[in-house]
């Protein structure tokens, strides 16, 4: 592996002692790319006020400095193309600036204003609450089936927790928002102890320097904020169908707590075994072949280890999510309903549901056939030099590296990419087979599922009685299904779930 | 083992190199491209940058849904790109994906109005893996009808998932409404009916990859840790013997458009939508409407906008607006959008933005917001190109609408010239009344304005 890569790129990356800054240097880069970290997040939102840590941080970001409006800062970076934004997670907040190093010097007072003199005016903060309030009460419905399942299956996860509510809040804690709780939220969450500061591209130590006065300047936090709770156990298979109109398909994520993060060495393991089952949007992962090619369900099927965001847009993972409070996942992108196959088929006329129960059963004894007989040599050897070709990927652009490491720091480690190659490298098909009989299993696990009106009460009924789920296909796709998969599906479509509740939600009385 | 960490951080800090946006009188792209033809047709791009270990490998199909000229074809060009992950006799399916899997690549393809777009993202060393790999099956693709009427499933799985969403409902319909005859009436994704009845089209998919899966559809474009000799060494290797086609799609022609059409999606709950879709030119390399078109759209609608100020920042009717043209090889579309805070304002804010077109028209653009909008379009650009994916997207986009690679400087030598009369030109030749369709989403029954 080592002469894979030509080395004459001169470069370092590395995680300063003294103040808390990431730093990377990259002498050729005309770009300069600034990211201010505050380890806060959603789980800091107040009770009765969700959303509020993902609203101040856009009204920093939307809004203006002491010296400017956010239309003269608009005016003034618009030739420089500079661009700058925040993005609010569970537990950091991280805002991210990038200039070419030509304008570096004009765009500083913009980064110190926001940062330290945010304007906080009242149209700005009105706009910002008015999109967040759409947001939670309509836009998350209503745009992605997919995305709407994973939001709720988080809600499920983290039911009376602070992690229970999206980053964007819900409908009455984003109501309850005042201005004068930004003001205040930004004095008690975003402060120089719960800070980090990175920086990466060809800047002078002067500016470092600088930047670290200033941004040091911030206050002290008076009191420590919540720290992040824990995911629920859950009690067999505990199963929520949201209803809504005129869903063509059935979205689905299932999960359950996860003990480990990228702290653990152990998790390099894991990621093995998950790239085998579930490589996001691979097609050579064991779900994927399973589901969509094998039996055309769906679009893709795919497992996670941690928070994977925006799946739907991303071929390869984001930085700027770390989190510490995790859980594994299985996404299985939107399958047939039964009003939908009947509309398609006349030879499906009578079937009562749609695949979304026998997909749910092929996933979860793919999952239990892997942990309990665990993963050949073969296999082994080729997810591990695949994914560590592959995570050399993650970090193509240098907004991208810093974000890494960046990342890294939060979960104790210097450069998690760099580390997990050498974790990688040592990590024995023993040691994966190990990590999943440790800490995966299926008989506990939370679904989610947002279907049609007329698919969630049957499939409830399926799910809840376990009730034998043959798989429905057209006339035109069974002709041509080989034995081999019509045996199977035999066996899946009895698969046992132990299912102990079963509700059905209105999508309209979700996220209130 | 000190000295293996030393080593792989080396390895994951590449992607540096950037132009210097103050050499505004060279190419835009500060690397140079060079360009090999293969006697079959087929044109090896290779553009050196500074990505250690790295290269992203592109190939370039100009084939899509704008080819579909059959009724009940619609979205064959997408669905043909799955078929192309199905295998051929040397690397059947499982094969495949374990060869590709071992590459380590970030490997996948998409399809849009003109172009199927295949791409791989890895390590430099393994290039003559991917070559054949890809080589394989643009030659010899052979997949079963089982695999045929399976991956069915899937594009119609994909139909599903794309389907929740509003934008995409009244995109399709948008198109089905603002053209009559061209192709670009359909989006790529296709008419459901016709992705429902994909599995029963197995003869026809061997006719579609006769027809476009030829040399001289293709373009190869590597950029990354490569040297041209070595790639044009590679491509000759595994693509030399692919034999040259002869199918020209007849494509019809689009009439003229005579008034303003309207269509509309009704959700309730669910922010209230806007869009002005104006018949826009094609993307020519000779010709500078389509950067003045793309100047006019920013000075129009960008952030720093005054209508942008006024209906997002001040007024607070509108949540976000933003106007674009698409580059495409025939004439599309020029379409400006606006998402509102409550549909009742939805005249107005239509009426606010044919205002300030109208305004555009008779006013010639302000010197210093010229020159502003044309230094954003560079350093935009200039920020843009720090790795190879993101070189090798740009590159190609300029590929696939023109053929050549070298339309990218091009394009921006375009923009330097654009006068503030040009802009006037083509507002008052491309926004006109009988080339717009309205699409608007609310929880009307129908079209809530005029």
């Amino acid at each position: 592996m080592k002469k894979i890569f030509s080395l004459i790129l001169v470069l370092f990356a590395f995680v300063a002692n003294a103040a808390d800054v990431v730093e990377l240097k990259l002498p050729k880069s005309d770009l300069i790319v600034i990211k201010i970290m505050f380890k806060n997040g959603s789980v800091s939102d107040p009770v009765g006020k969700d959303g509020l840590t993902d609203i101040t941080a856009n009204t920093i970001s939307e809004g203006g400095t002491k010296d400017f409006t956010s239309a003269q800062i608009k005016d003034l970076i618009y030739p420089w193309a500079a661009e700058y934004g925040v993005s609010v997670d569970k537990e950091v907040s991280i805002f991210t600036f990038q200039v070419h190093k030509d304008h570096l010097m004009k765009f500083y007072p913009i980064i110190k204003g926001l940062m330290l003199n945010p304007r906080f005016a009242e149209d700005d903060f009105s706009r910002v609450k008015s999109n967040e309030q759409n947001y939670v009460d309509e836009v998350v419905r209503s745009s992605s089936d997919e995305e709407y399942s994973k939001m709720t299956l988080e809600d499920l996860l983290f039911r009376r927790t602070n992690y229970q509510h999206m980053v964007s809040g819900n409908s009455a804690g984003v109501k309850n928002c005042t201005l004068e709780d930004v003001r205040a939220h930004y004095r008690n969450a975003f402060g120089n102890s719960n800070m980090t500061i990175g920086i990466a591209g060809n800047y002078t130590p002067e500016f470092l320097a600088q930047l670290k006065t200033d941004m040091g300047s911030l206050p002290t936090l008076k009191s420590p904020l919540p720290i992040a709770q824990k995911a629920r156990i859950p009690v067999g298979i505990e199963v929520e169908i949201i209803a809504k109109d005129n869903a063509l398909g059935s979205a689905v994520f299932t999960g359950f707590p996860l003990a480990i993060t990228r702290s653990n060495d152990e998790f390099a393991a894991l990621m093995i075994a998950n790239s085998w089952l579930g490589e996001h949007r691979k097609s050579y992962s064991q779900l994927y072949k399973k589901i969509r090619e094998q039996r055309s369900m769906n679009y893709g099927d795919y497992s996670y280890i941690e928070w994977y965001q925006s799946g739907g847009q991303n071929m390869l993972p984001r930085p700027g999510f770390p989190r510490s409070s995790n859980y594994f996942s299985i996404w299985l992108r939107p399958v047939q309903t039964a009003k939908g196959l009947k509309g398609q088929y006349p030879e499906l006329s009578t079937i009562e549901i749609g695949h979304a129960h026998f997909a749910l059963r092929m996933a979860i004894r793919e999952m239990d056939k892997i942990i309990a007989n665990g993963m050949s040599q073969e296999d082994f050897e080729l997810t591990k030099t695949f994914l560590r070709s592959y995570m050399k990927l993650y970090a193509q652009t240098p907004e991208k590296q810093l974000g890494y490491l960046m990342d890294s720091h939060f979960y104790g480690r210097k450069d998690w990419l760099l580390e997990s190659d050498a974790l990688l490298a040592k990590t024995t098909v023993a040691d994966v087979n190990a990590a999943m009989k440790k800490y995966w299993q299926t008989k506990n696990m939370f679904i989610s599922i947002v279907t049609d009106r007329s698919e969630a009460v049957p499939l409830a009924k399926s799910l809840r009685d376990n009730l034998p789920s043959p798989m429905s296909y057209s006339n035109v796709l069974r002709g041509v299904l080989s034995q081999d998969i019509l045996t199977e599906d035999k066996e899946v479509e009895n698969y046992p779930l132990k299912v102990t509740k079963v509700t059905i939600l209105e999508s309209a009385d979700t996220f209130k | 083992m000190k000295k293996m960490i030393c080593l792989l951080a080396i390895m994951l800090t590449f992607g540096v190199g950037m132009m210097n946006a103050q050499q505004s009188k060279g190419n835009i792209l500060p690397y140079p491209i060079y360009q090999h033809k293969l006697p079959n047709g087929l044109n090896v791009v290779t553009v050196p940058y500074d990505s250690p270990g790295l290269a992203a490998f592109y190939v370039t199909m100009r084939v899509g849904s704008r080819d579909e000229v059959e009724a009940g074809k619609t979205g064959f060009a997408h669905f043909f790109e799955h078929m192309m992950f199905r295998g051929t006799e040397k690397y059947p399916k499982e094969k495949y994906s374990d060869a590709l899997k071992a590459t380590g690549a970030s490997a996948n393809a998409n399809t849009s109005l003109d172009r199927t777009l295949y791409h791989m993202t890895g390590n430099a060393a393994m290039l003559d893996k991917m070559f054949e790999l890809e080589s394989d099956r643009f030659m010899n693709l052979k997949y079963s009808e089982q695999d045929f009427k399976t991956e069915a499933g899937a594009v119609k799985g994909e139909y599903t998932k794309n389907s929740a969403s509003p934008y995409e409902q009244l995109d399709e319909k948008m198109n089905d409404v603002a053209f009559s005859k061209h192709t670009y009436q359909h989006t790529t994704m296709g008419f459901f009916k016709d992705v429902v009845d994909m599995p029963n089209q197995y003869v026809y998919s061997q006719e579609f990859f006769k027809r476009f899966y030829k040399p001289e559809y293709a373009t190869i474009l590597v950029v990354g840790d490569v040297k041209p000799e070595a790639i044009n060494a590679l491509a000759e290797k595994y693509f030399g013997m692919w034999t040259k086609g002869d199918f020209i799609s007849t494509i019809q022609v689009e009439p003229t458009q005579t008034e303003t059409k309207y269509t509309h999606v009704q959700v309730p709950n669910f922010p209230p939508l806007v869009s002005l879709n104006f018949k826009a030119p094609a993307f020519k390399s000779n010709d500078n409407e389509m950067p003045a078109l793309d100047l006019l759209n920013s000075i129009l609608f960008s952030e720093k906008s005054d209508l942008y100020n006024k209906l997002v920042v001040k007024e607070q009717k509108a949540r976000s607006i933003g106007g674009g043209a698409t580059n495409s090889r025939d004439p599309y579309l020029s379409q400006i959008s606006a998402s509102l805070v409550d549909a009742k304002d939805m005249q107005y804010v239509k009426d606010q933005i044919i205002t300030a077109i109208e305004k555009a028209k008779t006013t010639p653009a302000d010197a210093t917001i010229l020159a502003d909008a044309k230094s954003r379009l560079r350093y935009s650009f200039a920020m843009g190109m720090d790795s190879p994916t993101n070189i090798a997207e740009a590159i190609s986009s300029y590929i696939w609408v023109t053929g050549d690679p070298e339309s990218i400087n091009n394009a921006y030598v375009m923009y330097d010239n654009i006068t503030a009369q040009d802009i006037m030109n083509v507002a008052k030749k491309y926004y006109i009344n009988t080339g717009l369709t309205i699409a608007t989403i609310s929880g009307d029954a129908s079209c809530p304005i005029k």
